[in-house]
Protein backbone atom coordinates (compact mmCIF):
# COMPACT_ATOMS: atom_id res chain seq x y z
CA UNK A 1 0.00 0.00 0.00
CA UNK A 2 2.47 2.67 0.69
CA UNK A 3 4.69 1.86 -1.64
CA UNK A 4 2.14 2.17 -4.39
CA UNK A 5 1.53 5.49 -2.70
CA UNK A 6 5.16 6.24 -2.73
CA UNK A 7 5.58 5.32 -6.39
CA UNK A 8 2.54 7.55 -7.16
CA UNK A 9 3.99 10.54 -5.44
CA UNK A 10 7.51 9.98 -6.98
CA UNK A 11 5.83 10.08 -10.66
CA UNK A 12 4.12 12.89 -10.00
CA UNK A 13 6.56 15.16 -8.55
CA UNK A 14 9.23 13.95 -10.80
CA UNK A 15 12.68 15.51 -11.26
CA UNK A 16 12.99 19.29 -11.44
CA UNK A 17 13.45 19.60 -15.29
CA UNK A 18 10.41 17.52 -15.76
CA UNK A 19 8.55 19.07 -13.61
CA UNK A 20 9.51 22.36 -15.36
CA UNK A 21 8.55 20.99 -18.55
CA UNK A 22 5.20 19.88 -17.81
CA UNK A 23 1.86 22.21 -18.44
CA UNK A 24 -0.19 22.22 -14.93
CA UNK A 25 1.56 19.45 -13.34
CA UNK A 26 -0.03 17.71 -10.65
CA UNK A 27 2.23 19.38 -7.99
CA UNK A 28 -0.60 18.96 -5.12
CA UNK A 29 -0.26 15.42 -5.15
CA UNK A 30 3.31 15.55 -3.48
CA UNK A 31 1.78 17.43 -0.50
CA UNK A 32 -1.01 14.56 0.17
CA UNK A 33 -1.60 13.38 4.21
CA UNK A 34 -0.64 10.70 3.26
CA UNK A 35 3.26 11.40 3.72
CA UNK A 36 2.94 11.67 7.51
CA UNK A 37 1.01 8.43 8.03
CA UNK A 38 3.31 5.83 6.74
CA UNK A 39 4.13 2.82 8.55
CA UNK A 40 7.67 4.16 10.17
CA UNK A 41 6.01 6.72 12.30
CA UNK A 42 4.14 3.95 14.05
CA UNK A 43 6.62 1.92 15.52
CA UNK A 44 7.63 3.99 18.08
CA UNK A 45 3.86 5.07 19.18
CA UNK A 46 3.22 0.77 19.02
CA UNK A 47 6.54 0.08 20.93
CA UNK A 48 5.76 2.48 23.98
CA UNK A 49 2.26 0.81 24.41
CA UNK A 50 3.49 -2.90 24.56
CA UNK A 51 5.65 -1.64 27.09
CA UNK A 52 3.39 0.04 28.90
CA UNK A 53 1.01 -2.92 28.81
CA UNK A 54 4.28 -5.36 30.28
CA UNK A 55 4.60 -2.64 32.79
CA UNK A 56 1.50 -3.24 34.38
CA UNK A 57 0.55 -7.17 33.53
CA UNK A 58 4.32 -7.58 35.25
CA UNK A 59 3.20 -5.56 38.00
CA UNK A 60 6.26 -3.36 37.74
CA UNK A 61 4.27 -0.52 38.88
CA UNK A 62 1.15 -0.81 41.38
CA UNK A 63 -1.93 -0.16 39.17
CA UNK A 64 -2.72 3.10 41.38
CA UNK A 65 0.38 4.45 39.56
CA UNK A 66 0.40 3.01 36.26
CA UNK A 67 -3.33 1.87 35.32
CA UNK A 68 -3.07 -0.61 32.26
CA UNK A 69 -3.56 0.16 28.68
CA UNK A 70 -7.17 -1.69 28.85
CA UNK A 71 -8.47 -0.12 32.38
CA UNK A 72 -7.60 2.95 30.94
CA UNK A 73 -9.65 2.33 27.91
CA UNK A 74 -12.29 1.20 30.39
CA UNK A 75 -11.77 4.39 32.24
CA UNK A 76 -12.13 6.57 28.97
CA UNK A 77 -15.76 4.77 27.69
CA UNK A 78 -16.85 4.86 30.98
CA UNK A 79 -16.31 8.97 31.50
CA UNK A 80 -17.57 9.20 27.17
CA UNK A 81 -20.73 7.45 28.76
CA UNK A 82 -21.38 8.56 32.38
CA UNK A 83 -19.74 11.73 32.77
CA UNK A 84 -20.19 13.38 30.25
CA UNK A 85 -16.54 13.69 29.14
CA UNK A 86 -17.48 15.05 25.64
CA UNK A 87 -18.58 18.21 27.40
CA UNK A 88 -15.37 19.03 29.02
CA UNK A 89 -13.88 18.21 25.79
CA UNK A 90 -15.95 20.86 23.91
CA UNK A 91 -15.53 23.53 26.73
CA UNK A 92 -11.70 22.89 26.51
CA UNK A 93 -12.13 23.24 22.74
CA UNK A 94 -13.99 26.01 22.19
CA UNK A 95 -11.92 28.00 24.30
CA UNK A 96 -8.78 27.01 22.57
CA UNK A 97 -10.72 28.03 18.94
CA UNK A 98 -11.79 31.60 20.57
CA UNK A 99 -8.35 32.28 22.10
CA UNK A 100 -6.19 31.18 18.81
CA UNK A 101 -9.03 32.84 16.36
CA UNK A 102 -8.83 36.18 18.45
CA UNK A 103 -5.38 36.25 19.33
CA UNK A 104 -4.11 35.25 15.86
CA UNK A 105 -6.62 38.03 14.04
CA UNK A 106 -5.36 40.61 16.56
CA UNK A 107 -1.99 39.81 16.15
CA UNK A 108 -1.84 39.89 12.43
CA UNK A 109 -3.90 42.71 11.93
CA UNK A 110 -1.54 45.17 14.57
CA UNK A 111 1.60 42.91 13.29
CA UNK A 112 1.04 44.52 9.80
CA UNK A 113 0.22 47.39 10.97
CA UNK A 114 3.56 47.67 12.83
CA UNK A 115 5.41 46.14 9.87
CA UNK A 116 4.34 48.87 7.65
CA UNK A 117 5.05 52.22 10.01
CA UNK A 118 7.72 52.66 12.30
CA UNK A 119 5.61 55.16 14.42
CA UNK A 120 2.82 51.90 14.93
CA UNK A 121 6.28 49.81 16.00
CA UNK A 122 8.00 52.53 18.37
CA UNK A 123 3.96 53.38 19.51
CA UNK A 124 3.13 49.84 20.70
CA UNK A 125 6.92 48.39 21.11
CA UNK A 126 7.63 49.60 24.67
CA UNK A 127 4.34 48.38 26.54
CA UNK A 128 4.47 44.75 24.42
CA UNK A 129 7.69 44.00 25.31
CA UNK A 130 7.23 44.34 28.72
CA UNK A 131 3.48 42.93 29.10
CA UNK A 132 4.88 39.71 26.93
CA UNK A 133 7.41 38.70 29.17
CA UNK A 134 5.05 38.21 31.89
CA UNK A 135 3.21 34.91 31.28
CA UNK A 136 -0.09 34.05 30.54
CA UNK A 137 -0.28 31.97 33.99
CA UNK A 138 0.93 34.95 35.62
CA UNK A 139 -1.60 37.19 34.31
CA UNK A 140 -4.48 34.55 35.28
CA UNK A 141 -5.21 35.16 38.90
CA UNK A 142 -6.17 38.77 38.40
CA UNK A 143 -7.96 38.13 35.14
CA UNK A 144 -10.24 35.29 37.11
CA UNK A 145 -10.67 38.27 39.81
CA UNK A 146 -12.46 40.64 37.13
CA UNK A 147 -13.84 38.41 34.60
CA UNK A 148 -14.75 35.40 36.84
CA UNK A 149 -13.71 31.52 36.91
CA UNK A 150 -15.78 31.11 33.30
CA UNK A 151 -14.29 30.38 30.17
CA UNK A 152 -13.71 34.47 29.30
CA UNK A 153 -10.77 34.87 31.34
CA UNK A 154 -8.72 31.74 30.47
CA UNK A 155 -9.94 32.71 26.35
CA UNK A 156 -8.00 36.34 27.06
CA UNK A 157 -5.51 35.12 28.77
CA UNK A 158 -4.65 32.05 26.08
CA UNK A 159 -5.29 34.52 23.71
CA UNK A 160 -2.44 36.93 24.91
CA UNK A 161 0.14 33.92 24.83
CA UNK A 162 -1.09 33.43 20.88
CA UNK A 163 -0.79 36.97 20.31
CA UNK A 164 2.84 37.99 20.85
CA UNK A 165 4.52 34.85 18.68
CA UNK A 166 2.44 35.51 15.91
CA UNK A 167 2.31 39.91 16.08
CA UNK A 168 6.71 39.52 16.49
CA UNK A 169 6.64 36.79 13.27
CA UNK A 170 4.40 39.14 11.22
CA UNK A 171 6.31 41.52 11.94
CA UNK A 172 9.05 40.77 10.92
CA UNK A 173 7.86 38.88 7.66
CA UNK A 174 6.83 42.39 6.97
CA UNK A 175 10.06 43.78 7.44
CA UNK A 176 12.50 40.83 5.48
CA UNK A 177 10.46 41.44 2.56
CA UNK A 178 13.60 41.06 -0.35
CA UNK A 179 14.26 45.18 -1.47
CA UNK A 180 14.48 43.65 -5.35
CA UNK A 181 10.57 42.90 -4.83
CA UNK A 182 9.57 46.24 -3.66
CA UNK A 183 11.90 47.82 -6.23
CA UNK A 184 9.62 46.08 -8.81
CA UNK A 185 6.27 46.98 -7.14
CA UNK A 186 7.79 50.66 -7.86
CA UNK A 187 8.85 49.69 -11.28
CA UNK A 188 5.33 48.34 -11.59
CA UNK A 189 3.43 51.92 -10.45
CA UNK A 190 1.59 50.03 -7.68
CA UNK A 191 0.19 52.11 -5.25
CA UNK A 192 0.90 51.48 -1.40
CA UNK A 193 -2.33 49.58 -0.96
CA UNK A 194 -1.06 47.18 -4.30
CA UNK A 195 1.82 47.21 -2.43
CA UNK A 196 1.02 45.61 0.41
CA UNK A 197 -1.39 43.44 -0.69
CA UNK A 198 0.17 41.99 -3.27
CA UNK A 199 4.11 41.99 -2.03
CA UNK A 200 4.79 43.16 1.55
CA UNK A 201 1.75 40.74 3.47
CA UNK A 202 2.78 37.58 0.65
CA UNK A 203 6.08 37.32 1.30
CA UNK A 204 5.38 38.25 5.09
CA UNK A 205 3.02 34.58 4.88
CA UNK A 206 5.75 32.21 5.61
CA UNK A 207 6.72 33.65 8.79
CA UNK A 208 3.31 33.80 9.96
CA UNK A 209 2.49 30.48 9.68
CA UNK A 210 5.03 28.90 11.53
CA UNK A 211 3.84 31.51 14.43
CA UNK A 212 0.58 30.21 13.53
CA UNK A 213 1.04 26.51 14.26
CA UNK A 214 3.48 27.39 16.71
CA UNK A 215 0.91 29.58 18.73
CA UNK A 216 -1.83 26.70 17.96
CA UNK A 217 -0.28 24.47 19.89
CA UNK A 218 0.82 26.55 22.86
CA UNK A 219 -2.60 27.25 22.75
CA UNK A 220 -4.35 23.87 23.91
CA UNK A 221 -1.14 23.08 25.70
CA UNK A 222 -2.42 26.79 27.56
CA UNK A 223 -6.17 25.73 28.30
CA UNK A 224 -4.84 22.58 30.45
CA UNK A 225 -2.69 24.65 33.00
CA UNK A 226 -5.49 27.41 32.73
CA UNK A 227 -8.63 24.76 33.71
CA UNK A 228 -6.47 23.11 36.44
CA UNK A 229 -5.74 26.43 37.74
CA UNK A 230 -9.43 27.35 37.84
CA UNK A 231 -12.93 26.59 36.55
CA UNK A 232 -15.04 23.43 37.10
CA UNK A 233 -15.24 22.09 33.75
CA UNK A 234 -12.64 21.00 30.98
CA UNK A 235 -9.87 18.61 30.04
CA UNK A 236 -7.78 20.45 32.13
CA UNK A 237 -10.06 20.57 35.22
CA UNK A 238 -10.59 16.73 34.81
CA UNK A 239 -6.68 16.42 34.94
CA UNK A 240 -6.31 17.70 38.32
CA UNK A 241 -9.46 16.22 39.66
CA UNK A 242 -8.38 12.84 38.69
CA UNK A 243 -4.99 13.55 40.45
CA UNK A 244 -7.13 14.91 44.04
CA UNK A 245 -9.38 11.87 44.12
CA UNK A 246 -6.17 9.13 43.12
CA UNK A 247 -8.54 7.97 39.66
CA UNK A 248 -4.98 7.11 38.14
CA UNK A 249 -6.94 5.98 35.12
CA UNK A 250 -9.12 8.44 34.46
CA UNK A 251 -5.83 11.26 34.67
CA UNK A 252 -3.96 8.93 31.66
CA UNK A 253 -7.57 9.03 29.82
CA UNK A 254 -6.90 13.19 29.60
CA UNK A 255 -3.23 12.75 29.30
CA UNK A 256 -3.63 10.35 26.22
CA UNK A 257 -6.38 12.60 24.69
CA UNK A 258 -4.63 15.90 25.41
CA UNK A 259 -1.46 14.58 23.33
CA UNK A 260 -4.11 13.12 20.59
CA UNK A 261 -5.56 16.57 20.40
CA UNK A 262 -2.36 18.42 20.28
CA UNK A 263 -1.06 15.83 17.98
CA UNK A 264 -4.50 16.56 15.18
CA UNK A 265 -4.22 20.48 15.79
CA UNK A 266 -0.53 20.40 14.92
CA UNK A 267 -0.98 17.93 11.49
CA UNK A 268 -3.59 20.40 10.86
CA UNK A 269 -1.71 23.28 10.98
CA UNK A 270 0.61 22.15 9.07
CA UNK A 271 -1.52 20.87 6.29
CA UNK A 272 -3.11 24.44 6.10
CA UNK A 273 0.53 25.59 5.57
CA UNK A 274 2.14 23.04 2.98
CA UNK A 275 -1.49 24.26 1.11
CA UNK A 276 -1.02 28.61 1.72
CA UNK A 277 2.56 28.05 0.76
CA UNK A 278 2.13 26.02 -2.29
CA UNK A 279 4.37 28.76 -4.38
CA UNK A 280 7.32 28.03 -1.62
CA UNK A 281 9.48 25.59 -2.97
CA UNK A 282 11.45 23.65 0.03
CA UNK A 283 13.18 21.02 0.92
CA UNK A 284 11.06 17.69 0.87
CA UNK A 285 12.95 15.64 2.68
CA UNK B 1 1.19 47.74 -32.24
CA UNK B 2 3.21 48.96 -29.90
CA UNK B 3 3.99 52.66 -29.16
CA UNK B 4 7.74 52.90 -30.48
CA UNK B 5 9.57 55.41 -28.10
CA UNK B 6 12.72 57.53 -28.68
CA UNK B 7 15.13 58.37 -26.24
CA UNK B 8 17.73 60.93 -25.29
CA UNK B 9 19.87 61.07 -22.49
CA UNK B 10 21.23 64.65 -22.25
CA UNK B 11 24.48 65.45 -20.52
CA UNK B 12 23.76 62.60 -17.60
CA UNK B 13 26.42 62.65 -14.54
CA UNK B 14 25.99 61.20 -11.45
CA UNK B 15 27.77 60.54 -8.40
CA UNK B 16 27.34 58.02 -5.06
CA UNK B 17 28.54 59.51 -1.82
CA UNK B 18 31.26 56.92 -0.50
CA UNK B 19 32.06 57.57 3.03
CA UNK B 20 31.27 61.54 2.82
CA UNK B 21 33.20 61.77 -0.58
CA UNK B 22 31.55 61.95 -3.70
CA UNK B 23 32.13 59.28 -6.20
CA UNK B 24 31.79 59.47 -10.10
CA UNK B 25 29.82 56.64 -11.56
CA UNK B 26 28.99 58.18 -14.69
CA UNK B 27 30.56 60.98 -16.60
CA UNK B 28 28.81 62.86 -19.53
CA UNK B 29 26.66 60.11 -20.99
CA UNK B 30 25.54 61.65 -24.15
CA UNK B 31 22.73 58.91 -26.12
CA UNK B 32 20.19 59.10 -28.55
CA UNK B 33 17.76 55.83 -29.15
CA UNK B 34 15.60 55.91 -32.03
CA UNK B 35 12.16 54.28 -32.79
CA UNK B 36 12.09 51.02 -32.94
CA UNK B 37 15.95 50.79 -32.43
CA UNK B 38 17.41 48.18 -30.42
CA UNK B 39 20.61 48.84 -29.34
CA UNK B 40 23.01 47.35 -26.47
CA UNK B 41 24.88 48.52 -24.32
CA UNK B 42 28.62 46.33 -23.44
CA UNK B 43 31.40 47.53 -21.06
CA UNK B 44 33.28 45.59 -18.00
CA UNK B 45 31.41 45.39 -14.42
CA UNK B 46 31.26 48.71 -12.49
CA UNK B 47 31.28 50.93 -15.53
CA UNK B 48 27.93 51.97 -14.76
CA UNK B 49 25.46 50.05 -17.48
CA UNK B 50 23.25 48.92 -15.02
CA UNK B 51 22.78 52.48 -13.64
CA UNK B 52 22.16 54.23 -16.86
CA UNK B 53 19.12 51.80 -17.19
CA UNK B 54 17.97 52.15 -13.38
CA UNK B 55 18.10 56.25 -14.21
CA UNK B 56 15.68 55.94 -17.61
CA UNK B 57 13.54 53.61 -15.35
CA UNK B 58 12.76 56.49 -12.90
CA UNK B 59 14.42 53.97 -9.73
CA UNK B 60 16.78 56.71 -9.03
CA UNK B 61 16.48 60.58 -9.64
CA UNK B 62 19.51 61.54 -8.05
CA UNK B 63 21.38 62.41 -11.10
CA UNK B 64 22.38 65.46 -13.66
CA UNK B 65 21.44 66.48 -16.93
CA UNK B 66 18.35 64.96 -18.80
CA UNK B 67 16.94 62.02 -20.27
CA UNK B 68 13.98 62.44 -21.74
CA UNK B 69 11.33 59.71 -23.42
CA UNK B 70 9.76 61.36 -26.79
CA UNK B 71 10.82 64.87 -25.86
CA UNK B 72 9.70 64.63 -21.96
CA UNK B 73 11.95 64.44 -19.28
CA UNK B 74 11.30 61.13 -17.50
CA UNK B 75 10.23 61.70 -13.58
CA UNK B 76 9.95 58.91 -11.75
CA UNK B 77 8.97 55.01 -12.64
CA UNK B 78 5.96 54.87 -15.29
CA UNK B 79 4.46 51.87 -17.32
CA UNK B 80 6.19 53.48 -20.63
CA UNK B 81 9.16 52.30 -19.79
CA UNK B 82 9.24 48.29 -19.26
CA UNK B 83 12.36 46.85 -17.80
CA UNK B 84 13.82 42.45 -17.67
CA UNK B 85 15.45 42.23 -14.44
CA UNK B 86 18.47 39.33 -14.91
CA UNK B 87 16.88 37.63 -11.85
CA UNK B 88 13.56 36.71 -13.57
CA UNK B 89 12.13 38.66 -10.24
CA UNK B 90 9.01 37.01 -10.90
CA UNK B 91 6.86 37.22 -7.41
CA UNK B 92 7.02 33.51 -5.86
CA UNK B 93 3.53 33.86 -4.49
CA UNK B 94 1.96 34.68 -7.70
CA UNK B 95 1.64 32.47 -10.78
CA UNK B 96 2.58 33.42 -13.93
CA UNK B 97 -0.14 34.55 -15.27
CA UNK B 98 -0.97 36.80 -11.91
CA UNK B 99 2.69 38.16 -12.57
CA UNK B 100 1.71 39.19 -15.90
CA UNK B 101 -1.18 40.30 -15.23
CA UNK B 102 0.26 42.19 -11.99
CA UNK B 103 2.21 44.69 -14.47
CA UNK B 104 -1.17 45.28 -15.96
CA UNK B 105 -3.03 46.84 -12.43
CA UNK B 106 -2.72 50.21 -13.46
CA UNK B 107 -3.01 50.08 -16.58
CA UNK B 108 -5.72 51.97 -18.27
CA UNK B 109 -7.68 49.04 -19.61
CA UNK B 110 -11.05 46.99 -19.23
CA UNK B 111 -10.69 43.67 -17.34
CA UNK B 112 -11.57 41.89 -20.38
CA UNK B 113 -8.83 43.42 -22.29
CA UNK B 114 -5.99 42.74 -19.80
CA UNK B 115 -6.73 38.70 -19.89
CA UNK B 116 -6.70 39.37 -23.20
CA UNK B 117 -3.07 40.71 -23.41
CA UNK B 118 -2.03 38.44 -20.66
CA UNK B 119 -2.57 35.40 -22.91
CA UNK B 120 -1.77 37.00 -25.66
CA UNK B 121 1.53 37.59 -24.11
CA UNK B 122 1.70 34.45 -22.43
CA UNK B 123 1.49 33.07 -25.77
CA UNK B 124 4.10 35.71 -27.18
CA UNK B 125 7.13 34.35 -25.34
CA UNK B 126 5.94 30.46 -25.92
CA UNK B 127 4.73 29.73 -22.12
CA UNK B 128 0.78 28.35 -23.09
CA UNK B 129 -0.45 26.09 -20.90
CA UNK B 130 1.81 26.96 -18.07
CA UNK B 131 -0.75 29.79 -16.86
CA UNK B 132 -1.33 28.67 -13.60
CA UNK B 133 2.08 27.37 -12.51
CA UNK B 134 4.48 29.12 -9.96
CA UNK B 135 7.68 30.29 -10.69
CA UNK B 136 9.36 28.02 -8.64
CA UNK B 137 8.38 25.30 -11.02
CA UNK B 138 9.57 27.22 -14.34
CA UNK B 139 13.17 26.68 -15.08
CA UNK B 140 15.45 29.76 -15.05
CA UNK B 141 14.79 30.16 -18.93
CA UNK B 142 10.67 29.95 -18.80
CA UNK B 143 10.82 32.08 -15.86
CA UNK B 144 12.84 34.56 -18.14
CA UNK B 145 10.06 34.26 -20.48
CA UNK B 146 7.52 35.17 -18.20
CA UNK B 147 9.43 38.30 -17.55
CA UNK B 148 10.22 39.28 -20.76
CA UNK B 149 5.91 39.05 -21.08
CA UNK B 150 5.47 41.13 -18.02
CA UNK B 151 8.22 43.55 -19.51
CA UNK B 152 6.19 44.02 -22.95
CA UNK B 153 2.25 43.49 -21.44
CA UNK B 154 2.00 46.44 -20.53
CA UNK B 155 2.69 47.89 -23.91
CA UNK B 156 5.70 49.79 -22.81
CA UNK B 157 7.37 52.35 -25.44
CA UNK B 158 10.32 50.95 -24.42
CA UNK B 159 12.06 48.02 -23.09
CA UNK B 160 14.79 47.85 -21.15
CA UNK B 161 17.26 44.75 -20.48
CA UNK B 162 19.93 44.39 -17.54
CA UNK B 163 21.52 41.49 -18.88
CA UNK B 164 18.97 39.35 -18.85
CA UNK B 165 20.12 35.99 -20.11
CA UNK B 166 23.29 36.57 -18.16
CA UNK B 167 22.14 34.29 -15.49
CA UNK B 168 21.14 31.17 -18.14
CA UNK B 169 23.15 28.00 -19.37
CA UNK B 170 24.85 28.65 -22.88
CA UNK B 171 22.25 26.93 -24.80
CA UNK B 172 19.03 28.61 -23.48
CA UNK B 173 20.73 31.63 -23.80
CA UNK B 174 21.30 30.81 -27.32
CA UNK B 175 17.56 29.77 -27.73
CA UNK B 176 16.38 32.91 -25.87
CA UNK B 177 18.43 35.58 -28.12
CA UNK B 178 16.56 34.51 -31.24
CA UNK B 179 13.46 34.54 -29.17
CA UNK B 180 14.39 38.30 -28.50
CA UNK B 181 15.23 38.82 -31.67
CA UNK B 182 11.50 37.51 -33.08
CA UNK B 183 9.82 39.07 -30.39
CA UNK B 184 11.32 42.84 -31.39
CA UNK B 185 10.58 42.26 -34.43
CA UNK B 186 6.79 41.59 -33.49
CA UNK B 187 6.38 44.15 -31.23
CA UNK B 188 8.64 46.55 -32.71
CA UNK B 189 9.47 48.10 -29.55
CA UNK B 190 12.06 50.27 -29.04
CA UNK B 191 14.87 47.69 -26.86
CA UNK B 192 17.84 48.17 -24.64
CA UNK B 193 19.79 45.93 -23.40
CA UNK B 194 23.08 45.67 -21.26
CA UNK B 195 24.92 42.65 -21.70
CA UNK B 196 28.54 41.77 -21.06
CA UNK B 197 28.21 39.65 -23.73
CA UNK B 198 29.80 41.48 -26.68
CA UNK B 199 28.41 38.25 -29.31
CA UNK B 200 25.15 39.02 -27.97
CA UNK B 201 25.16 42.40 -28.14
CA UNK B 202 26.39 41.63 -31.78
CA UNK B 203 24.06 39.27 -32.47
CA UNK B 204 21.07 41.39 -31.13
CA UNK B 205 21.37 45.03 -31.48
CA UNK B 206 21.85 47.53 -34.51
CA UNK B 207 24.20 49.16 -32.98
CA UNK B 208 26.75 48.55 -30.06
CA UNK B 209 27.14 51.55 -27.06
CA UNK B 210 30.38 50.68 -25.47
CA UNK B 211 31.23 51.93 -21.66
CA UNK B 212 34.34 52.13 -19.94
CA UNK B 213 34.86 52.73 -15.71
CA UNK B 214 36.17 54.81 -13.49
CA UNK B 215 34.07 57.19 -13.87
CA UNK B 216 31.72 54.79 -16.05
CA UNK B 217 31.82 56.67 -19.77
CA UNK B 218 30.69 55.82 -23.29
CA UNK B 219 33.74 55.33 -24.87
CA UNK B 220 32.52 54.98 -28.12
CA UNK B 221 29.90 53.05 -30.36
CA UNK B 222 30.12 50.62 -33.45
CA UNK B 223 27.33 50.33 -36.01
CA UNK B 224 26.43 46.74 -36.96
CA UNK B 225 24.89 46.99 -39.96
CA UNK B 226 25.01 43.19 -40.70
CA UNK B 227 22.04 41.05 -42.56
CA UNK B 228 20.17 39.32 -40.18
CA UNK B 229 20.33 36.29 -39.27
CA UNK B 230 23.67 37.37 -38.66
CA UNK B 231 26.46 34.84 -38.56
CA UNK B 232 28.75 34.53 -35.60
CA UNK B 233 31.51 33.20 -37.02
CA UNK B 234 31.42 35.34 -40.24
CA UNK B 235 34.40 37.90 -40.74
CA UNK B 236 32.72 40.60 -40.70
CA UNK B 237 31.21 39.92 -37.49
CA UNK B 238 34.87 39.30 -36.22
CA UNK B 239 35.88 42.51 -36.88
CA UNK B 240 33.00 43.92 -35.59
CA UNK B 241 33.79 42.27 -32.15
CA UNK B 242 37.87 43.31 -32.89
CA UNK B 243 36.52 46.76 -33.28
CA UNK B 244 34.39 46.56 -29.93
CA UNK B 245 36.51 44.96 -27.76
CA UNK B 246 39.49 47.43 -28.44
CA UNK B 247 37.23 50.29 -27.72
CA UNK B 248 36.71 48.68 -24.23
CA UNK B 249 40.55 48.37 -24.10
CA UNK B 250 40.20 44.71 -23.75
CA UNK B 251 41.46 42.91 -27.13
CA UNK B 252 45.66 43.94 -26.71
CA UNK B 253 45.03 41.92 -23.62
CA UNK B 254 43.19 39.31 -25.09
CA UNK B 255 45.98 38.57 -28.26
CA UNK B 256 48.91 38.67 -25.55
Amino acid sequence: MTSTLDLERRGAAGSASQRALRPGASFLSGLSWRRSFNGIGLILPLGLLALWQTATSLQWIQPVFLPSPLATAGAFWKMLTKQNLHLDFLSSISIVAQAFVYGSLAAVGLGIAAGLSRKVEQFFGPTFDTIRHIPGIAWLPLIVLWLGIGAPAKILVIAKSVFFPVFLNTLSGIRNVEKRYVELGEVLTLTRWQLVRRVLVPSAVPSIMVSLRYSAGLAWALVVVAEGLSGLEGIGFLIFRAQGLLLTDQLVVCMVIIGFVGFAIDRTMYALQRRVLRWKQGFDG
Amino acid sequence: MTQRGSLDIRKVSKNYEVDGRPLKVLSDINLHVGPGEFISIVGPSGCGKSTILRLILGLDTGYEGDILLDGTRIAGTSLDRGIVFQDHRLLPWLTLEQNVSLALENAPLPAAEKRRTVAQHIALVGLQGFETVFPHQLSGGMAQRGAIARGLAVRPRILLLDEPLGALDALTRLRLQEELLRIWKAEGVTMILVTHDVDEALYLSDRVVVMNSGPGRIVGEVAVDLPTPRVRTSPAFASLKQRVLSLMGEYELEVA
